[in-house]
């Protein structure tokens, strides 16, 4: 499988802050991959080394087959970039933003340009300073996609955006990503859950997992045991239970390496035959809040 | 091209309230202009006060506030795709970068330069000069105002996100610029050499190319912002470290045998000098110099002095190089060196006799092509300079609209005695054989920076031979003779003169009295 974004030990350092501590990440071409992680992470700063708004201080970062320090010019045609934090030129219509971004991408294409206007309902004579910051966000949105960008790249997008607003964003999205690979950053894992097919967790600089979403869900369990009388917890518990904790005679963990036969082997060798076992799925943000807390490396 | 032409468009559209103001200052100031031609000063200060704004405060406003409306429309182009920051939306776009500058410079030449040019050929065609004879000359106005005010307008702009910001960076120029100005005050010699000013301005324009370049090319702001610090030193180390002294010196060199001038001091009874005293805590000296050997069809200019003055006690004291400018002809027989020098340091050699010692630096010319010219009544063309007409203001003289620059090099002669001018200001008739004149050195490159191509430029005809008894020019009317001539640079020579046992105190300024 080809990737739309590899980076090598990507490390950038602001003075004597380490933002990015060694990344190495690869994004496959048509996957819907989410970049998580707590505020801090450096995730924005990951998205601006792949855009070339800021250059990294060591290592390597390629976009769609070009190192991204030399990503300027007509290889952005092929890039569409949508960030939270984004000035836009709020002098302009949203009509105007159109009219003035079509002529520079040779595949803008006119008939998506109004599907999407309709779709996302908007308002093509209000400066975008008139405008509400969801519409602000579908304005950006609708104009990343129009020309058919092989790569989406999305900064935060659903950041304070009511519900309604993140659900069509999310479906403007959706239906374009058979033609796009899509990274997005986030943490509203929420949302991600709903339509991501990878998903990468960064903590402070340092990649903690990637991989395919459904081999995340499936690997991780919420684990509750029920005892007669209050067991002792092993010392140490095993590297794949995290957050370990007990309540008299009931101990839960979260298993990060998830196999029935191998989870339930290594629970009677610390414990001996518990009362009962319960193995629960868990959603995406539960999984991410468990490695926020435990700070583990699960991979 | 399709993007220059879609980045011009829409600058346009959003810049045009600036556009607007900028094209109705530059109207403002060629309606201005063309009003304030010929109008006397005198008439304007006796008129009323709506009279002495319209014609006096306004164009020096519009005068002012133009340079400022191009600068300002500039930085809003400039920073209307800021290069400082990484949250601006175009920067992920398919910019190119060459083609955004380029759209950039489209903007400032269709916004700023072009109306600028059509104003000032309209200017020209208004003075009754042909504007399609002085296209070079407006080709390098332009030149100059794109590199000297537009091109680091620019530089300053890029680096800056917003207009507090580059209002700041505004503030720490201006302090800069003070700073400077007081430094070269401190450095000896430095003001009297002009050695350091190209260099300087190349720097200057050279460091703005590259911040430009950069930022444009990079969007490398901290590397940008340090090329500007770096200028900034490199100019404080060209005015410390330039060796004034020694190129001065190279410029001049010591006369030989047949530089056609002798000098001698005079007594200080000879010294009525026109040179007025300085301020509080400063001592004016002025040295009377006979002069004499200057051959037919030459002069002289002092241009400047070194004076050392040394006490029997050892004590010694260089005034540096001082620019004296004062020019000889065949007919002065005594020229004044004057010099400044801090009052206290008079005081410890004014109680004794000193040794001193001159150097001084001489321009020798040869006054080349000459030729007669009757002046005539009414409007009339004076060649080499332009349309002149007779005018009585602070005296009798020629007011003149010049294209460009001034002339130069011209100089213009009369025989005080021939005058036609009634003979108003002076006591006595003016006897034959001396002479008054007016020198011209205008800029060697085909125009001066300004504004209008039109200048206003007056000829009044002074004595050289300040000293001398003769009552001065009764100025320039119709039917007055002149004979008009272009200097011709013959050579520089640094000429010395010792005298010994000299009284200071007698040949300071204020009859020798100390000014307090």
């Amino acid at each position: 499988m080809t990737t739309a974004i590899h980076t090598f030990n990507l490390v950038k350092s602001f003075r004597k802050v380490d933002a990015l501590k060694g990344l190495t990440l690869n994004v496959p071409e048509g996957a819907v991959y989410a970049l998580v992680g707590p505020n801090g992470a450096g995730k924005t700063t990951a998205i601006k080394v792949l855009m070339n708004i800021i250059r990294a201080s060591s290592g390597s970062a390629e976009v769609l087959g070009v190192a991204s320090s030399r990503l300027r010019g007509l290889l952005l045609a092929a890039i569409g970039y949508v960030s939270e934090n984004q000035q836009m030129p709020e002098w302009m219509t949203v009509g105007g933003l159109f009219d003035y971004l079509r002529p520079f991408y040779p595949a803008w294409d006119t008939k998506l340009e109004a599907q999407l206007i309709e779709q996302f309902d908007l308002p093509r004579n209000r400066k975008l300073r008139h405008v509400s910051r969801g519409m602000r966000m579908k304005a950006a949105l609708a104009s990343s996609l129009a020309y058919h960008p092989k790569l989406v790249v999305l900064d935060e997008p659903f950041t304070g955006l009511d519900p309604l607003v993140r659900d069509e964003l999310i479906q403007g999205l959706l239906e374009r990503a058979e033609e796009s690979t899509i990274f997005v950053s986030s943490h509203d894992l929420g949302e991600i859950e709903t339509f991501a097919s990878h998903v990468a967790y960064l903590e402070a600089g340092q990649l903690r997992f990637a991989e395919e979403l459904t081999s995340l869900t499936s690997r991780f369990r919420e684990v509750e045991l029920a005892f007669d009388v209050p067991p002792a917890l092993p010392q140490p518990s095993p590297k794949n239970w995290l957050q370990v904790t007990a309540s008299a005679a009931v101990v839960r963990f979260t298993e990060c390496r998830f196999d029935p036969e191998r989870t339930a082997f290594e629970i009677r060798t610390a414990f001996g035959e518990p009362r009962s076992i319960t193995f629960s799925p868990m959603s995406l943000r539960s999984i991410f809040l468990v490695m926020a807390k435990s700070g583990r490396d699960s991979a | 091209m399709n993007q220059i032409w879609n980045i011009f468009r829409k600058d346009a559209r959003h810049h045009w309230p600036e556009i607007v103001a900028s094209l109705a200052l530059l109207a403002a100031f060629a309606w201005l202009d063309i009003h304030t031609w010929g109008l006397p000063n005198e008439v304007v200060a006796a008129g009323a006060f709506s009279f002495v704004l319209l014609f006096r405060i306004l164009p020096g406003l519009v005068n002012v506030l133009l340079p400022l409306s191009w600068i300002f429309l500039i930085v809003r182009v400039v920073q209307g795709e800021s290069l400082v920051g990484d949250r601006q939306f175009w920067v992920t776009r398919p910019y190119d970068w060459r083609l955004l500058l380029a759209a950039k410079t489209l903007f400032v030449v269709a916004f700023v330069n072009l109306p600028l040019f059509c104003m000032d050929m309209f200017l020209l065609a208004q003075a009754g000069f042909h504007p399609t004879h002085y296209l070079v000359g407006l080709l390098c106005m332009q030149l100059m105002w794109t590199l000297l005010m537009f091109l680091p307008a620019a530089a300053v702009a890029s680096i800056t996100r917003n207009i507090p910001q580059l209002l700041l960076g505004a503030l720490l120029i201006a302090l800069y610029m003070v700073g400077m100005a007081a430094l070269s005050q401190v450095v000896p010699n430095s003001s009297f050499s002009g050695n350091g000013d190209e260099s300087s301005g190349l720097l200057l324009i050279a460091t703005a190319a590259a911040v430009v370049f950069v930022q444009y090319s990079r969007r490398r702001t901290a590397l940008a912002r340090w090329l500007i610090a770096g200028l900034c030193v490199a100019l404080i180390l060209v005015l410390l470290l330039t060796p004034y002294r020694s190129l001065i010196a190279s410029e001049y060199p010591a006369s030989k045998g047949d530089f056609p001038l002798q000098l001698a001091l005079s007594s200080a009874e000879n010294n009525k000098s026109n040179y007025f005293p300085g301020h509080y805590g400063v001592a004016s000296i002025t040295l009377p110099l006979s002069v004499s050997g200057i051959p037919k069809d030459s002069f002289l200019e002092l241009d400047g002095m070194i004076v050392t003055l040394t006490n029997s006690a050892g004590l010694r004291w260089d005034s540096g190089w001082q620019f004296q400018a004062r020019y000889l002809g065949t007919d002065v027989s005594v020229v004044e060196a004057n010099f400044d020098m801090k009052q206290k340091i008079f005081d410890q050699f004014k109680s004794a006799p000193v040794n001193v010692h001159l150097l001084l630096a001489f321009t020798q010319y040869h006054d080349k092509n000459q030729r007669q010219f009757i002046v005539p009544s009414g409007e009339f063309n004076l060649p080499e300079v332009g349309r002149c007409s007779s005018k009585m203001e602070y005296g009798h003289a020629l007011g003149c609209q010049v294209p460009l620059r001034r002339p130069t090099p011209l100089l213009i002669t009369s025989e005080t005695s021939a005058s036609t001018c009634p003979i108003t200001r002076v006591d006595t008739k003016p006897t034959p054989g001396h002479f008054a004149r007016s020198i011209s050195f205008g800029e060697s490159e085909p125009a001066e920076m300004g504004i209008s191509p039109v200048h206003q430029f007056d000829l009044y005809l002074s004595a050289w031979d300040w000293a001398s008894h003769e009552p001065m020019s009764p100025g320039i009317c119709p039917g007055t003779p002149l004979i008009l001539s272009n200097p011709e640079l013959i050579g520089r020579s640094r000429v010395e003169l010792q005298h010994d046992n000299l009284s200071p105190t007698e040949y300071q300024q204020g009859s020798g009295k100390t000014i307090q």
